[in-house]
């Protein structure tokens, strides 16, 4: 019986390790197989309260977040990023621009005065959930190169990591040793940009791929944004439509803040108690198509034939090629959520 | 001068082949001059090599028009350097014969299009061209193409030291304006702080005002700035728009198709990684090229200081024995997307089964495979398909050595199924597909047949074949796989390991048996659609015959008959060979049943094999043998029914016996044949007079001795001797 019991045992384990092995680690800890889960964007949120973001995030740091227009990147999980490690990675990435900008030049005496120097820092208090990690801030400082003595070095770029309220689910699926924050945005130089991404993917074994914001994704911004009029104002509500005829046709469509305001509030349901600030995404396909059809009434033509490009309110703007501005640092956590879920939306498993 | 004295030299072009063997010989101290006689036989009869005699010897004033020598010659350096490259000996030859204008200046630019190096580019052979610069009446176009080849090739230099010691003659150039912004670059790739001189400042400086502040002025003074401050007292401004462009237009994709193809034998690759990297919007698409191996950044040792083990990165490991040596303590790589290309990382791999090295590999190669094939909108696959086949058969050997397919290429083939046209990439595509790992009952239609159903009936014939093929490639890996890994006396094997995945034997059996059951739809209506196609048809029977051996193969207690829609159409066709490999088929299917029944008698809890099935197994082989011997087609029982009025009205005599082996179509030939061997004399041809005993037999013999060998079993195993059909296999 016992060596019965072993045989099976050793067969079984066998069994299983193929399978393991053919379905992937990943696979077998996301559920059954990854594409068997069929993710999508969630169809309902909640309302953007003005989070008390303000108390648990360092001003300075909010007030960078809020001042820089980032281009964003999906990236898959960081094998062994630590965050304790910070100071070290500022080290090596320096290091490594340095590398890159030297490459192919005759510059072979390198002051380190005027290299870049970069920093990492922690953004504590952005996320929403246990499974978060904890946002990361990377900023390139230079000197400009023909600068005097006591000029300061200035920052050239900066780098956001970041995972808001990211899907439970998946982030628990994670083994040991894969941090994942799925979210990278960037702004300065796009040279630096490159340098950056290829350190990470060479340090960290992960990908970048470019995070466009999708039409669903425009159109649940708008809601969102629209939703805070009463405690902020949006002082207007701006989209830009491309649509296909030759030569395309560009449509700036201005909406004004009240009537925004009063349009968003005939399409939201009536809920009661706990449920009052959930919104849906029938509520905002209503709303666009009431913006839709008021704009057909004067112009007899029908947006829904074109593309949206771009969103934009006093509280942020948003573009289709996947450029975000958070303005008002209330409502960021919630449109960092929304874009971190689009952005584990891209990952390949 | 360089140049052909190594032509004529004993180190021999290196025409890789000839040097080696050359080589070779030469180390093994056979006759010398035997293989230096081999040799020389060689290259006097390369054409390559006699074309690069032709330009190292042509005269000056060679009259260019009309002359076929040399447009045939060129033609052929051409063809070398596009696909090869050009060896440093001949890069050598062709720039001197370009830059020395023997024939003109029409051939120059010409040939400086061509000078594709295949591995580096001899410094002398620069160094001369830049002279003939000074010397010649090259046109300033041509001067112009010169300085961007040497740009383009620049790190592909094998030295910098003569040109470094030429740099006051090539300053001389910038005073020429159209050459300035190229003469400005390369002299920003040469400077060093010794040729920082107060008349060059004064040089340039005079220059800007003249022609203003050009980036490429501003660009070498803050380069001198650097260098000495002390002599270029102009203020900067500091964001000097970083350097010069790119000028490698016309070599760029030649650069780095030769250099791919060359593959590893090129050490200085570099210079394409710098051309490419300057300039990252043109090279958007990316995400298929492997990392390079490289061994982990020191930072392990920070975050395990107290690893006392020496660990021996991937990337020193050159040898299955070196592997086998260390395997205790590899060190995988930084990125685990470089594994792909080497095939022992990829044992040690397979090997160590290492969870997170998976998922890493797993994240890279789905990342790369999205990117390519699903998020691009431009629709780009087409452009760099050739990228994108190469990535994919490199994927493919992979798995093939692994013998298994990877999670994400298979989460991936589920999306991209539902966006495929069926006719990119087909072979890659459906030898992946063919390689998932099995896929749950309850997904599978989902995921599986909706897209290939749409895709099935919606494409060619050729799509048809190679989607049965595909199916029956698939179902031998899931048979395979179960066959290796389980028991077979353990029938329900629960897989509760930390995985979630609990995949028993039943719920394997109903994956299959799902399978096999789709593919049953798709062969009966696609049989229809293309009218009973033979090499369809074909297709379809390789799958049935790995359906019905999968008890006795496999070991996979399950037995799945062809639906009605296969089996008919086989029975009748008009084709010898699908009704033989039908009757083969069949006799399998009766060799896996008789033999799970006695198992099942010997063993008191085996499977259960459903009645349905026996019932079908015997309705169709008393079909067969009633159409094939007893010549009782259309009896009222069978699948097929034609009305008896109908049946008269085609006027058709005797029509129960048009399908048996004698009046069959696709074997009536053989029944005339052996009618006039047998029965020579006889004028008049009665087929029918086969149908008696003696003949009958002998037929049945002749046609086994045509190759028919699953007519034979099947005969064997369910005809007895009497020649009379034992009606059915006892339940």
């Amino acid at each position: 019986m016992e060596r019965l019991h072993n045989s099976v045992k050793s067969k079984s384990k066998s069994y299983r390790m193929s399978h393991r092995s053919s379905f992937g680690a990943a696979a077998s800890r996301l559920g059954l197989t990854p594409a068997l889960a069929g993710r999508r964007l969630n169809t309902s949120r909640r309302a953007p309260k003005s989070h008390n973001i303000t108390e648990k995030v360092s001003p300075e740091q909010l007030a960078l977040l809020t001042k820089t227009e980032w281009q964003l990147s999906y990236v898959t999980p960081l094998y062994r990023f630590g965050h304790t490690q910070l100071k070290s990675y500022a080290g090596q990435l320096s290091a490594f621009i340095a590398a890159g900008k030297q490459h192919g030049l005759a510059v072979e005496v390198f002051d380190p005065q005027t290299a870049f120097r970069v920093s990492f820092s922690l953004v504590q208090g952005m996320t929403e959930s246990d499974d978060d990690a904890e946002t990361v801030l990377i900023q390139i400082h230079s000197k400009p190169l023909f600068a005097g003595q006591d000029e300061p070095q200035r920052t050239v770029w900066s780098g956001l990591l970041t995972c808001v309220n990211g899907n439970p689910e998946y982030l628990r699926s994670l083994p040991e040793y894969f941090i994942c924050l799925p979210l990278f945005g960037s702004s300065g130089a796009e040279g630096l940009t490159t340098l950056v991404k290829s350190w990470f993917q060479q340090s960290f074994d992960c990908c970048f791929g470019p995070l466009e914001i999708s039409h669903t994704s425009l159109q649940w911004l708008m809601a969102l944004w629209t939703d805070c009029h009463t405690e902020s104002s949006i002082q207007c509500l701006k989209m830009i439509w491309t649509l296909p005829a030759v030569p395309p046709l560009k449509v700036t469509y201005t909406v004004n803040p009240e009537d925004a305001w009063e349009l968003w509030s005939s399409v939201r349901k009536k809920r009661g108690g706990e449920e009052e600030d959930c919104i849906d995404i029938e509520e905002v396909t209503s709303f666009m198509r009431g913006l839709m059809s008021h704009f057909y009434r004067h112009f007899k033509l029908d947006l829904s034939a074109g593309s949206l490009n771009q969103v934009s309110t006093a509280l942020g703007s948003a573009k289709s090629s996947g450029r975000i501005k958070i303005s008002n640092r209330r409502y960021m956590v919630t449109t960092l959520a929304l874009l971190t879920e689009c952005a584990l939306l891209k990952m390949p498993i | 001068m360089a140049a052909t004295l190594i032509l004529s030299g004993p180190s021999d072009l290196d025409q890789s082949s000839q040097s080696d063997q050359s080589a070779s010989s030469r180390s093994n101290n056979r006759s010398l001059r035997v293989a230096e006689k081999e040799r020389k036989k060689n290259e006097a009869e390369d054409p390559f090599v006699l074309a690069l005699k032709y330009f190292s010897d042509v005269e000056a004033g060679t009259p260019v028009h009309g002359n076929d020598d040399v447009e045939r010659n060129l033609v052929l350096v051409e063809k070398v350097a596009y696909s090869k490259g050009l060896t440093p000996e001949a890069v050598s030859i062709m720039l001197e014969f370009a830059m020395s204008l023997r024939m003109g200046t029409t051939l120059c630019a010409r040939v400086l299009k061509c000078l594709i190096p295949a591995t580096v580019v001899p410094q002398e052979a620069v160094v001369r061209a830049v002279v003939w610069l000074g010397v010649g009446k090259i046109p300033v176009g041509t001067q112009i193409l010169f300085i961007k080849w040497v740009l383009t090739v620049f790190d592909m230099i094998d030295a910098k030291d003569q040109l470094r010691a030429v740099y006051g003659f090539i300053f001389n150039f910038v005073t020429e304006e159209n050459l300035c912004p190229y003469i400005c670059h390369l002299l920003y790739l040469l400077t060093r702080k010794e040729s920082v001189r107060v008349f060059r400042v004064r040089k340039l400086l005079e220059l800007q005002s003249k022609l203003g502040r050009q980036p490429f002025l501003l660009s070498l003074l803050s380069l001198y700035k650097v260098f000495c401050p002390e002599l270029v007292t102009l203020s900067i401004p500091s964001r000097v728009k970083s350097g010069f462009r790119n000028h490698n237009m016309p070599w760029k994709s030649a650069l780095i198709a030769v250099q791919k193809r060359n593959g590893a034998q090129v050490a200085s690759s570099i210079s394409l990684a710098s051309t490419m990297k300057t300039n990252p919007r043109k090279r958007k698409h990316c995400h298929l090229v492997l990392p390079v191996l490289s061994s982990v950044v020191s930072k392990r040792a920070q975050t395990e200081p107290s690893s006392s083990r020496k660990l021996v990165p991937l990337v020193q490991v050159h040898s299955f024995a070196q592997l086998l040596e260390n395997m205790h303590r590899i060190e995988l790589p930084a990125q685990m997307g470089s594994l792909l290309g080497s095939s022992l990382a990829l044992q040690y791999l397979d090997c160590v089964q290492d969870e997170s090295a998976l998922l890493r590999f797993n994240f890279w190669l789905g990342y790369a495979l999205h990117e390519e094939f699903l998020f691009r909108g431009d629709g780009g696959a087409s452009q760099n398909s050739e990228e994108a086949l190469q990535f994919l058969n490199t994927l493919l050997s992979t798995q093939h050595f692994l013998q298994e397919g990877f999670s994400c290429s298979e989460a991936f083939l589920f999306k991209f199924l539902n966006v495929w046209d069926g006719s990119l990439l087909r072979p890659q595509i459906l030898g992946l597909l063919s390689s998932i790992p099995v896929v749950p009952s309850s997904q599978i239609g989902r995921l599986l047949f909706e897209p290939l159903m749409q895709l099935f009936f919606t494409s060619s014939l050729f799509f048809k074949c190679g989607l049965m093929d595909c199916l029956n490639n698939m179902l031998l890996k899931w048979l395979t796989w179960h066959s290796v890994y389980a028991l077979e006396d353990d029938l329900d094997i629960s897989l509760n390991s930390h995985t979630s995945i609990n995949m028993t034997l039943s719920g394997f059996k109903d994956s299959v048996m799902e399978l096999v059951d789709f593919v049953g739809r798709l062969a009966s209506l696609g049989l229809r659609l293309e009218g009973c196609h033979s090499l369809l048809l074909s297709f379809i029977l390789d799958f049935y015959e790995t359906v019905c051996d999968t008890f006795l193969k496999y070991g996979l207690p399950l037995v799945v008959m062809p639906p009605p829609g296969v089996f008919y159409p086989a029975l009748l066709a008009t084709d010898p060979v699908s009704v033989d490999r039908l009757a083969y088929i069949m006799y399998r299917y009766k060799v896996n049943l008789t033999s799970a029944k006695s198992q099942e008698r010997l063993t008191e809890q085996a499977f259960h094999i459903s009645r349905q099935t026996f019932r079908e197994f015997n309705h169709y082989t008393v079909v067969m043998v009633n159409c094939l011997w007893n010549s009782k087609m259309f009896q009222p029982d069978m699948g097929i029914q034609l009305g008896e009025e109908l049946l008269l009205k085609s006027n058709v005599p005797q029509y129960g016996k048009s399908f048996d082996l004698i009046h069959h179509p696709a074997f009536m030939s053989y029944a005339v044949d052996f009618h006039q061997r047998c029965l020579p004399g006889r004028q008049d041809m009665d087929l029918n007079s086969l149908k008696h005993s003696k003949l009958w037999s002998w037929y049945q013999e002749y046609l086994f001795s045509q190759g028919y060998d699953g007519l034979k079993q099947f005969v064997q195993s369910n005809i007895c001797r009497q020649l009379t059909a034992s009606d059915s296999l006892p339940t």
